[in-house]
């Protein structure tokens, strides 16, 4: 492994300070001079049409500014969310808002809108949807996904009559793809086995409410929100709002978290926006807990189906796998696709078929959550594997090792390269520093009311992309700006990539600044800040302008010391001749010199290949300093695979159905290790999500009213620290992606799958091997469950 | 104007003028009408005259003269009216910790709490903890060097917690910190690394 | 869509003496609304289903604060919070079982905060009924709970009328255990009654958790010298550690006299609209042997007539299986 002075190697990410001070400023914590409040109306409804709008009296009230509604907006094309909207898709969608110059005077007003709503019919359960004369979600069809058009699907009731009670209907899906012959595998397997299974869909809930506030300026649109891409923000924006990137001036310095949800933009934050223009002054938008939940996006559940064939040994010959997706009312989700994909990379069955059916909801907007689709199959699979492993009598880490990609493994029907895959070396680590073998002896061991159970789990999620830019500066000062269009969400990736800038110029750490936090910084075009794409992405990018800096670096020392430029080395804020390293320069006065010779070295003329963003970027920190900039063209082949191997010791109390969760280990393999104790903080935080899917969290909705249960953090359930342990392990295999330049690919997805998948083993390997088919496991479904008494719904109904 | 260049400032160590100053620097109008919160103005506040709804809340060892309404909250006080944004606002109903204050240095969630009802007594809140040249409290200190936050939209309210417990027990046990912090949600799971870090603020205190 | 965070204004009063809250009150009558903690009463007021127009607050009444000898029995004034009551070295160590409920209550802020009065007086967490609908407790005609495909987890086993929602209060059942006495104080005067005839169920009251009428003040909670030191245990049952509310709870003491129950009093949580006091179970146990065998009968005995909901059958076997713990732990 390379030896590196900054990678691998803790440090300070700069913002840690005004996070434990205060001082760290999200969207809310902004204000603007006449800055007035915006409060929305929302729908009380799962579908319905608004007939009539009378908000006379509101508009009457003293300090009441003006009402916002959908004909103020641009129109959109279904199934494309609407910003506001006068058909609204689920409980909670904002119809209108109201501005006054209080948020309580605009509360007081909203009491006096009246909105006249016809209720149409609504559905929550997809399957519910796919029956013959079942309802639709929308006037305009009940299916739809990313790249599938909006249409009605419905299956046959022979569909629906052909299988047995719990079992998935399975009728014609709106998508397929295998690869192999399923039916010779399954015909030579030595084990078939068949489930169905539910994963409910879940609030992401991040920590900060998405509050936004909005002004406009010469013309210019001020808008601090809370995204997790800054970058990768602007171009869904400026299309919401329809104007030009250069006349957006985004602030997003910190985001209370966002997990898939604040991903880009969403069409929420462009409320504030269109009203500061209609009011001409500024105007807050201050997102409520329950927004957040309503339309602060969701996970969305699966109801599904596998099949699976296994030799003897454990090997899996060929796998069947069907889901059917409830996609909220927009439908824009790739999770049914994410989940063939990772049956056929976690498993590497030699044949594969996947079947999936995108399904319309009238619940709140889905969007990515962390593992998009990985998660929920982490959670349905890994239980049915225990469940092969047990009929096979075989070792529960060793059915998964058997069948988990090296790097020659393959994912998807076109049978996708990897660049890396270490997935047997963290099942390894991770059973050997959880002692899983001599751990054996616990299972199933009562003491009093309590069982113990093991499990280990995996979890896995894309994580990288390539072909955006890097941005660095040399200044005068003699320090190196790194020019960061990551977002700030929490994971420190806008961070510990910009260290490889640094590596890369052996820049002591001290002298670096890393510049991010809002378009008006000047950053380059950068990928999105989810799914883990960041670390392998931006370490590329910021790679590649550093190398770009250097060889400009080099060219100068030339010109000045004379030489070759080969003959010079940077490190240490010089360029100095490698055989004589007194001669050379200082980077600050290398800064200099690029400043006094212009063109490309100093930003004025730029490389061709840069997105127009990053070209406005380098434009405007033109002859400031020696720029780096680059596009990443670094080559690339394969699929970036993350995984995280969970492994969970659980108590099960046989008399109340409680899960404690006693051990928890989680092992990555995320290539090269660039920053260990964050690294530790999100496979430790991603698992307690996952603790929180496995046991707590879900959607709840009243079926006859389609009214949801679960819009407080006292009904949702995310995990305190009294549910999970008081003690937990994380490690990492630490072997580098070959085709990144520092060996780091994302680490932030697989470990909540990893973790949720754990312990729902551990549970039923604390019941002698019950299978659930169900997540998450409350202690009324184990107490059930124990004590032989019927489930109080039907297996595949969803949102109780 | 522009918004984002607008620091946060803390009352720490400035006249009620400076602040005043630094919070119009900032951006906010804070001015006779709050815009917050209905004023007499608007004639339909519950009775009180504006002489009689100015209060003196303690806050950071400041003495704050400010405008309150009967049914205002702590948390909005804070924000709104006095500047103090470090206490975040993340459910606005008891469920989530993010907006947890020291009143008479006991924990409590200011969104719950009417500000006349506990308006004489001291309050802290994070941007009271450092010392007046900027010195971190060693919870805060603690908090940076086992990286406790992750997002850090939940570590105001943790650090706050922490500090509450330290008052009481100088030495708890790792089960004992939990304990205490479990009225702090932190969404981003950062938990195993608070308990780190409050368990090495024992030794830096 | 109720909830908008801001609170409608109202008029805060803040009386010194319980005779002038007793004053204020009367005066308000209808507009008016008694205030301890806020923990729950502030929620009403944000999601603007409780809309009074003046709150009286009890925290500046010094009369109502505080855990103090009374003879040899123990009076906390109803505005104690939680967290003394936690805490307070007498009361743990004398009937340890109420500092133990307390402490299983909600979060260490809400336990700061809020005040074992506004515990015993809080009102349903059924969640339809919090989401504003017009229900039978609401003043409506119809429950939402209750519908053949309703979501009622949470709900209750005994006692429904109407109504299925069941009584939150982790100190509830801890009180009747310890035979507490719940002073009331109201305009005309002064009573005593004992804790399991202050909670009424909806067959009383529907729109009422507690013998509490408008106008009147839970002023103090008396503990018995007679229960003092007894032999206790108390169990919460919920999804999390912190946070929330019992799906079921139970309280038990007992007096056990050379291996044999002379006394015992048991009450649970989570169940009933009203927290329940298991006289059939109590009776199972006097004169047994602490123990396994008396533990089952007493476990089957607590379920007598429970008419299970849709969706919360299991608190069948949770609350047997508690009950059992409860005996279980006397041995
Ligand atoms: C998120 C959350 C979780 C919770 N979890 C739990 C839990 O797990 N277990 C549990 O037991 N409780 C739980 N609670 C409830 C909490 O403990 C109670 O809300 C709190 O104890 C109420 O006390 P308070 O002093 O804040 O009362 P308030 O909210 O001020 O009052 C509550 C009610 O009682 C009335 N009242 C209060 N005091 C008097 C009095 N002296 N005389 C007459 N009427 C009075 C009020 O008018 C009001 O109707 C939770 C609350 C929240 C918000
Ligand atoms: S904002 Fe106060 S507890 Fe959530
Ligand atoms: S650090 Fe994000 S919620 Fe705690």
């Amino acid at each position: 492994m390379a030896a590196y002075k900054l990678i691998g190697k803790d440090f300070l990410p700069p913002d840690v300070i005004g996070k434990v001070t205060g001082r760290a400023k999200f969207a809310e914590d902004f204000r603007a001079e006449g800055m007035v409040f915006a409060k929305l109306l929302r729908s009380p409804m799962p579908h319905g049409l608004v007939r009539r709008v009378d908000a006379a009296q509101a508009l009457a009230m003293k300090g009441v500014l003006g009402i916002l509604t959908a004909a103020d907006l641009p129109k959109v094309t279904a199934p494309a969310e609407p910003i506001l909207t006068s058909e609204p898709l689920y409980v909670g969608e904002p119809i209108l808002a109201i501005a006054a110059v209080d948020e309580t005077t605009a509360a007081d007003a909203l009491d006096r809108v009246k909105v006249e709503l016809e209720p149409l019919p609504f559905v929550l359960d997809p399957l519910e949807s796919l029956r013959p004369g079942g309802a639709n979600a929308r006037t305009e069809g009940n299916v739809a996904a990313p790249n599938l058009k909006l249409q009605t699907l419905k299956w046959s009731a022979r569909d629906f009559t052909a299988v047995r009670e719990g079992e998935l209907p399975r009728g014609k899906p709106a998508e397929e793809w295998h690869y192999g012959d399923i039916e010779a595998g399954f015909r030579q397997a030595d084990l078939v086995i068949e489930e169905s299974f539910i994963t409910q869909a879940l609030a992401h809930h991040a920590m900060e409410p998405r509050s936004a506030l909005a002004y406009w300026q010469g013309g210019k649109l001020f808008l601090h929100g809370s995204t997790q891409s800054l970058a990768f923000s602007i171009p869904p924006l400026t299309r919401i709002l329809g104007i030009e990137p250069a006349n957006l001036h985004y602030v997003s310095e910190n985001t209370g978290g966002g997990f898939g949800s604040k991903a880009a933009a969403y069409t929420q934050m462009a409320i504030p926006a269109f009203f500061a223009k209609k009011l001409g002054r500024p105007v807050m938008l201050r997102v409520s807990r329950e927004e957040e939940h309503d339309f602060g996006r969701s996970r969305p559940g699966f109801q599904g189906w596998v099949k699976l064939g296994f030799r003897k040994d454990g090997r899996l010959l060929a796998a069947d796998l069907y889901i059917v997706q409830s996609g909220g009312p927009y439908g824009a989700v790739n999770d049914f696709r994410n989940a063939g994909r990772h049956v056929s990379l976690v498993y590497q069955p030699l044949a594969m078929r996947w079947r999936g059916m995108p399904v319309l909801t009238n619940t709140p907007p889905r969007s990515a959550q962390r593992s998009p689709g990985e998660t929920q199959t982490s959670i349905a699979m890994d239980p049915v594997i225990d469940k092969a492993a047990r009929k096979l009598g075989l070792d529960r880490v060793a059915i998964r090792h058997i069948n988990a990609p090296r790097s020659d493994g393959t994912i998807g029907p076109k049978r996708e390269p990897l660049t890396s895959s270490f997935l047997p070396e963290a099942l390894e680590l991770g059973a050997a520093q959880f002692d899983w073998a001599a751990k054996q002896a616990l299972s199933g061991k009562r003491t009093g009311s309590k069982v113990t159970g093991l499990g280990v789990g995996i979890g896995y999620h894309a994580a990288g992309n390539s072909g955006f830019d890097g941005l660095v500066l040399i200044r005068p000062d003699g320090k190196l700006y790194i020019h960061a269009g990551a977002g700030n969400l929490g994971t420190y990736s806008y961070a510990a990539t910009a260290r490889a800038a640094a590596e890369a110029l052996g820049m002591p750490w001290e002298r670096c600044e890393i510049v991010y936090g809002g378009t008006g910084r000047h950053v380059p075009w950068t990928c999105i800040q989810a799914g883990s794409n960041t670390t392998f992405t931006i370490t590329r990018t910021n790679h590649v302008a550093a190398m770009d800096a250097r060889r400009k670096l080099q060219e100068i020392a030339a010109r000045e010391v004379g030489g070759e430029p080969a003959a010079f080395e940077v490190g240490g804020g010089r360029v100095f001749l490698k055989a004589e390293p007194a001669k050379g320069l200082a980077f600050a006065e290398a800064a200099q010199r690029a400043i006094a010779l212009g063109g490309k070295y100093s930003g004025q003329e730029l490389p061709k290949d840069l997105n127009p963003m990053t070209a406005r970027s380098a434009a405007a920190l033109a002859g400031q300093g020696l720029m780096g900039v680059a596009k990443d063209t670094l080559p690339r082949n394969g699929v970036i695979p993350g995984f995280c191997a969970g492994y969970a010791l659980v108590e099960v109390d046989v008399e109340t159905g409680q899960v404690e969760i006693k051990e928890y280990l989680g092992v990555a393999d995320c290539g090269t290790v660039i920053h260990p104790k964050n690294l530790g903080n999100q496979i430790l935080g991603g698992a307690v999500q996952g603790f929180g899917m496995a046991l707590l969290e879900k959607h709840v909705y009243d079926p006859k009213y389609g009214i949801p249960a679960t819009r407080g953090l006292a009904t949702s359930k995310p995990p305190t620290y009294l549910d999970v342990p008081v003690n937990m392990r994380w490690a990492a295999v630490g072997k580098p992606d070959p085709q990144n330049p520092v060996g780091a690919k994302g680490a932030g997805e697989p470990p909540e799958g990893a973790a949720a998948a754990a312990v729902l083993c551990a549970i039923s390997d604390a019941l002698g091997g019950a299978h659930f088919g169900r997540s998450p496991l409350t202690c009324d479904i184990v107490l059930n469950a124990v004590e032989g008494r019927p489930q109080p719904f039907k297996p595949l109904d969803t949102n109780i | 104007m522009d918004a984002s260049k607008g620091r946060s400032r803390s009352s720490h160590g400035l006249s009620r003028r400076a602040f005043i100053q630094g919070v119009i620097a900032a951006g906010a109008a804070v001015s006779s009408v709050n815009y917050l919160f209905r004023g007499n103005a608007l004639g339909q506040g519950a009775g009180r005259g504006v002489a009689e709804r100015l209060l003196t809340l303690t806050v950071n060892g400041q003495q704050r003269r400010v405008d309150v309404l009967d049914q205002e909250t702590l948390l909005m006080t804070l924000r709104y009216k006095l500047g103090l944004t470090g206490t975040k606002i993340g459910c606005d109903r008891g469920e989530c910790g993010n907006c947890t204050v020291l009143i008479d240095d006991v924990p409590v969630y200011a969104c719950s709490t009417l500000t006349r009802i506990v308006h004489d007594a001291p309050i802290t809140t994070i941007e009271g903890l450092a010392a007046p040249g900027g010195r971190l409290h060693p919870v805060q200190q603690a908090f940076v060097e086992e990286l406790g936050p992750q997002c850090g939209f939940c570590t105001p309210g943790q650090i706050i917690s922490a500090v509450g417990l330290l008052k009481v027990n100088r030495k708890p046990t790792r089960a004992e910190i939990a304990e205490a912090l479990a009225g702090n949600v932190c969404r981003c799971g950062a938990y195993d690394h608070y308990l780190n870090a409050v368990q090495r603020a024992t030794e830096l205190i | 869509m109720a909830a908008r965070d801001m609170m409608p204004a109202f008029e805060l009063l803040q009386p010194a003496t319980v005779e002038d809250a007793l004053a204020l009150l009367k005066r308000r009558d209808k507009d008016g609304w008694v205030l301890a903690g806020g923990m729950d009463s502030l929620d009403w007021f944000k999601d603007r289903i409780k809309r009074p127009k003046a709150v009286v607050e009890l925290g500046r009444i010094g009369a109502l604060r505080g855990i103090r000898a009374r003879g040899a029995d123990l009076e906390i004034g109803a505005m104690t919070t939680l967290t003394e009551v936690e805490r307070d070295a007498t009361l743990r160590e004398r009937y340890g079982l109420l500092a133990q409920a307390a402490r299983r209550v909600a979060t260490p802020q809400i336990r700061n905060r809020g005040t074992l009065g506004g515990n015993v007086c809080q009102d349903a967490r059924c969640w339809y009924y919090r989401a504003g609908l017009p229900c039978y407790r609401a003043g409506g005609n119809t429950c939402y709970a209750d519908t053949p495909t309703a979501i009622n987890r949470e709900h209750c086993l005994f006692e429904a009328d109407r109504c299925v929602a069941v009584s939150p209060s982790d100190t509830a059942p801890a009180l009747i255990a310890l035979d507490a006495r719940f002073v009331v104080r109201h305009a005309g005067g002064e009573k005593e009654v004992p804790a399991e005839e202050f909670f009424i169920g909806p067959k009383t009251d529907i729109t009422r958790m507690t013998i509490l009428q408008p106008g009147d003040l839970l002023t103090a909670i008396r503990l018995p010298a007679a229960w003092a030191n007894a032999k206790s245990y108390f169990e919460k049952a919920a999804d999390r550690n912190a946070w929330d509310f019992p799906l079921v709870n139970v309280a038990a003491a007992m007096k056990i006299e050379g291996g044999t129950i002379r006394q015992a009093r048991i009450a649970v949580g989570g169940v009933a609209p009203r927290p329940l006091r298991l006289k059939a179970v109590e009776e199972s146990l006097l004169g047994e042997q602490p123990g396994k065998e008396a533990a089952e009968v007493a476990a089957k005995a607590a379920v007598w007539g429970a008419r299970p909901l849709n969706h919360n059958q299991y608190k069948i076997p949770l609350l047997a299986n508690l009950v059992k713990r409860a005996v279980r732990s006397m041995a």
